[in-house]
């Protein structure tokens, strides 16, 4: 997710707080008419509108089948509006958010899904760790309908090929190739921290991944939660890694010092400089291959490769962070549970995987060949071969530490203004109390 | 479109016709009273709305954000004096404070003596080239912050070693032989905080060589002539004969740009958001009451610095009330 959006996204979270602690409306009722047909349903959104038109392709057939009309809205901002509309009692039946903190703040008024669909099948369908975002106090409460990851390292495909470079699959063996591609006389990494007012965000998911792969999946969630705290040697030992591949002199272009002042947009765009590339390796999530050059965009499965970042032992755990939207029931009726069932179905993104938007389906059943574009089967390939399912920390955690110490500490440290150990530490004191 | 058109035109007519039927009522109602009390109540029958919309809307505020200060960060219980004395005990405050002392210090000055050289010289051009050389340097000011910080990214822009350098900077300087620089996260003596002072003055410029232009147009020609004809010299004018006439223009622009810097927010936010060391008590407001959703630390922020800006505002009232005096 791009700065300004999860910028918006913590405001948001924090403002859902706010209103609810302000006032406490009652929740909107059901329907109470048992027969389906002939009702609409109502889904907002903030997807991308290509996004919107491939799923509901394959929605709307199926709801009208049973006579529900289905009326999706692209909606800016929903993480915002929803907590609004909700106090307002103006919500739409289904809204998708980006936010699951804003699902668990307004749970009151969502309608649990336990009892609407078939949760065990469901787990077996997710990638392992989806169903668990949006579950609070042992209840089901949203379903993931279209997910990202990151932590993908891309690569620039030709010279990749040329070279004979192999995608690593332990931490070890990233290092081991970052050394190769130095001595080959190449800049190994690509960095760029700098987001405007959100700097320093990139970081946070670079330092995010590596927790996730040294921790697992019980001690990152158990680190969003600050039950393990920043100051700790997981997290410790995610850092060194990090300050290894990026800070090592030579390893990124204008070494350590540039990449605070570096944009996160660009900073991959010397992978495809000729004859030789100006750096080789840029880790960010899939959305990034929107800001590389034109003619590259041109063409994007000839010319990038990608390989997600490896697990700490080859064939063991290998979670993925990632993030996505989230449908919940916000005015609960039969119509809108049955429009729910249809969602939690696998096939539902088959349109959209070939209309050529962004979707990627949280379904590890769904066919990878079903993508049309052989860049997303990789990032199809990455996400359907984890073992666990990371919801983005940094937009997680409180707003305070989330969109404010995480990013500004991340960035002093990169900056080499402060040290990994005074940084780790400070975060843990902004950490907000209660 | 119409019908927002229509509602706007209607919500605007209401409201005149409103605070049109309240005055006419407050003046009848002034009018029954018996003559001498008339006279007495009428001026604060006229006086009362304004100065109610000021109570409810400024002094309300400013006191509830007084009692905010003393609270905790949702605002539900008193803290005493903790918000002040965790934020002044604070290393990364007390560096917030220091980078704005630096602005305080620096851009009034710089904006005082750049805008009165740029009058005093303008003064010298033939009308065509000073109102074109003024209408150049006055532009900046037409530019909303964030608009000008789009156009200062692009000069202070880097790119690593190796690639093409789009900042307007960083090309004049690899030119010259140097190595790409990060410009804005360079700390060493705050020369970051000092390019982002550059850009301020780039927009106050304008402003304050405006007021003062027209000030030195306002000096009466025969107490030059006087001057010259006792033998003074060019320099020995400029600093006897006009800045002493001009000294009340002077202390105006100064005070409000004082005040203006001592709440910078929108440039040091949209270039560095406080990183690298540039921090400012603006900023520091700003993200403690949206970031972190710190109601007291914001509270405590807004009151220290409504404290600090008091004595200079009280020394530019009495500097106003002095000169109308003189005069």
């Amino acid at each position: 997710m791009r700065g300004p959006t999860r910028m918006k996204v913590a405001a948001a979270a924090g403002s859902v707080a706010l209103l609810l602690a302000a006032c406490s409306s009652s929740s909107s009722g059901g329907t109470g008419s048992t027969s389906v047909a002939g009702q609409t349903v109502n889904i907002w959104s903030s997807m991308d509108q290509p996004i919107i038109d491939g799923l509901s392709a394959k929605l709307d057939p199926a709801a009208k089948a049973l006579g529900i009309t289905v009326k999706w809205t692209k909606v800016d901002n929903i993480n915002q509006i929803i907590a609004t509309k909700v106090q307002a009692n103006a919500a739409p039946d289904i809204a998708m958010v980006p936010q699951p903190g804003v699902i668990q703040q307004l749970k009151a008024h969502v309608t649990p899904l336990d009892d609407v669909v078939d949760v065990a099948a469901l787990k077996q369908s997710y990638i392992p760790g989806v169903l668990d975002t949006a579950t609070f106090d042992g209840k089901l409460y949203g379903l993931l309908v279209s997910a990202n990851i990151k932590g993908l390292i891309f690569y620039p495909k030709k010279v990749w090929e040329a070279k004979g470079y192999t995608a690593p699959t332990t931490i070890d063996e990233l290092n081991a190739l970052t050394d190769k591609i130095k001595a080959d006389g190449i800049t190994p990494w690509c960095a760029g921290i700098e987001s405007g007012s959100g700097t320093g965000w990139p970081a946070t998911d670079w330092l995010e991944n590596l927790v996730l792969r040294y921790g697992g999946i019980g001690t990152y969630n158990d680190w969003i939660s600050h039950k393990v705290k920043f100051d700790s040697p997981v997290v410790t030992q995610a850092g060194e890694e990090m300050a290894k591949l990026l800070f090592t002199a030579g390893n990124v272009p204008g070494g350590q010092a540039a990449i605070a002042s570096t944009s996160f947009q660009t900073a991959g765009t010397p992978m495809f400089t000729q004859p030789k590339p100006g750096c080789f390796l840029y880790s960010q999530g899939s959305f990034i291959t929107a800001f590389f050059p034109k003619d590259i965009q041109a063409d994007l499965p000839a010319n990038v490769g990608v390989f997600g970042m490896p697990p700490v032992k080859a064939g063991g755990d290998n979670p993925v962070e990632g993030g996505g939207d989230t449908a919940a029931i916000f005015k609960d009726s039969p119509a809108a549970r049955a429009v729910m069932k249809l969602l939690a179905a696998t096939d539902l993104g088959a349109t959209a995987a070939t209309n050529g938007s962004s979707f990627l389906s949280p379904h590890k059943d769904f066919p990878i060949t079903g993508y049309k574009s052989t860049l997303t089967q990789e990032y199809a390939k990455v996400a359907y071969a984890a073992t666990g399912f990371g919801f983005d920390a940094s937009d997680a955690m409180p707003g305070t530490v989330g969109a404010g110490s995480f990013w500004k500490q991340m960035t002093a440290w990169v900056s080499g203004s402060t040290d990994l150990s005074s940084a780790l530490k400070a975060i843990d004191g902004s950490w907000p109390a209660g | 479109m119409f019908l927002k058109g229509l509602s706007a035109i209607l919500t605007v007519l209401a409201g005149i016709g409103v605070a049109l039927v309240l005055y006419w009522i407050l003046n009848k109602v002034a009018e029954l009273l018996p003559g001498k009390w008339e006279d007495r109540i009428k001026p604060y029958a006229y006086i009362a709305p304004a100065f109610l919309a000021i109570t409810v809307y400024l002094i309300y505020p400013a006191l509830r954000t007084f009692v905010l200060s003393f609270m905790n960060a949702d605002s539900t219980k008193f803290v005493g004096t903790k918000n002040y004395t965790d934020l002044l005990s604070s290393s990364d405050f007390q560096q917030t404070l220091f980078n704005t002392l630096l602005w305080i210090a620096i851009v009034p000055a710089a904006t005082i003596v750049l805008g009165l050289a740029v009058g005093i010289l303008a003064d010298h051009l033939r009308p065509g080239a000073e109102k074109l050389s003024k209408t150049i340097i006055f532009l900046p000011m037409a530019i909303s912050a964030v608009g000008a910080a789009t156009v200062w990214r692009f000069i202070y822009a880097y790119n690593p070693p190796g690639q093409p350098q789009v900042g307007l900077l960083n090309s004049i300087w690899t030119s010259l032989g140097g190595q790409p620089v990060p410009w804005l996260a360079q700390e060493t003596l705050h020369f970051n905080s000092i390019l982002l002072m550059v850009m301020m003055l780039w927009m106050q410029i304008g402003f304050s060589m405006v007021l003062l232009s027209a000030a030195i147009k306002g000096v009466p020609t025969e107490s030059l002539e006087a001057a010259r004809i006792d033998g003074a010299n060019e320099r020995q004018i400029f600093g006897r004969v006009i800045i002493p006439q001009i000294k009340g223009t002077i202390v105006t622009v100064f005070v409000t740009v004082t005040i203006g810097v001592m709440k910078i927010f929108d440039i040091v936010y949209v270039m560095t958001n406080g990183n690298f060391n540039t921090n400012v008590v603006g900023v520091d407001f700003f993200n403690q009451l949206f970031t972190n959703l710190n109601n007291g630390a914001a509270a405590s922020i807004v009151a220290m610095l409504t404290v600090a800006v008091i004595p200079i505002m009280i020394y530019q009232v009495r500097n106003f009330r002095a000169e109308e005096a003189a005069r």
